[in-house]
């Protein structure tokens, strides 16, 4: 079966969306730098995300013909939220290291646009594609 | 689902909780001399705190879908709180504060603790606009997809 969009392009979708969460978990987690009894959160998805695409071929049956379904590559669509454990706890209670959201924050937002940028080029090559009769 | 609002939502409840900070700092520090207060007696230094609540204003959860933003949680001020500390006492007959022994009540400001809460009220709120800006640039660079 073949798609306009492919695997790769639904990988990043994904990610983006990810990344989404990601970024609003450390804007909450700024947010509440100083707020007594805050507990750092954090959000995991780039393993569920390998899982998922399966990177390295293990979990899903190959797709020998055409009408073949692929099967065991679900998209990932639910991202796993929790309190981060290891981290030192405040005098107040709160474990939120300022220095590490915001770098957190940071280097999200250029993976955000890193990706972004991938399906743009997703796109152009299509819309060449698209556009080579003219 | 998740989108960009709620991250500018959240940011922006902690913008206006360390305003709210901003707001009694000041207010301390311009009061540090107060001996008059409408309930008697000199100034009482002011704090806030801080609570953090989840954030519900969201599209999903109006419309009452299953929406995981709960775990995203927002920054309120619960209280301001008055600072129990007892009084400073300097003697000084001619005030018109004075007590009978010639002792005056001033506010227990220390300008020092003032100061050094100011600069972290004003450190916060940055990293505040520093998560804004990049909600905002991610959100208008998602806009520029396939152009």
């Amino acid at each position: 079966m073949s798609n306009l969009f492919d695997k790769t392009t639904d990988a990043l979708a994904t990610s983006l969306q990810m990344r989404q969460i990601r970024h609003s978990v450390t804007a909450s987690n700024i947010a509440n730098a100083e707020t007594p009894h805050y507990h750092a959160k954090k959000v995991d998805f780039e393993n569920a995300l390998a899982a998922a695409l399966d990177m390295e071929g293990t979990q899903g049956l190959s797709t020998t013909h055409g009408d073949h379904f692929a099967i065991g590559s679900k998209p990932v669509t639910s991202a796993d939220i929790y309190e981060n454990p290891d981290v030192a706890v405040n005098n107040d209670g709160n474990t939120v290291d300022l220095e590490k959201e915001m770098s957190a924050l940071a280097e999200n937002s250029i993976l955000y646009k890193s990706a972004l940028q991938l399906i743009n080029k997703k796109m152009a090559s299509l819309k060449y594609a698209i556009s080579e009769t003219k | 689902m998740s989108d960009f609002l709620s991250g500018l939502r959240i940011s922006g409840s902690g913008m206006a909780a360390q305003r709210a900070r901003m707001n009694a700092i000041s207010s301390n520090i311009a009061n540090i001399n107060t001996t008059k207060t409408p309930e008697g007696g000199p100034y009482r230094r002011k704090d806030v705190v801080f609570e953090s609540t989840a954030d519900t204003q969201s599209f999903g959860q109006i419309l009452g879908a299953n929406d995981p933003r709960s775990d995203y949680q927002q920054v309120q001020v619960s209280d301001v709180i008055h600072d129990k500390k007892a009084p400073l006492l300097k003697y000084d007959p001619t005030h018109p504060d004075a007590n009978e022994e010639g002792y005056v009540a001033y506010p227990n400001v220390n300008l020092m603790e003032e100061m050094t809460n100011m600069m972290q009220a004003t450190r916060s709120y940055e990293a505040n606009v520093q998560a804004i800006q990049a909600t905002k640039d991610m959100a208008l660079s998602a806009l520029e997809i396939g152009r």
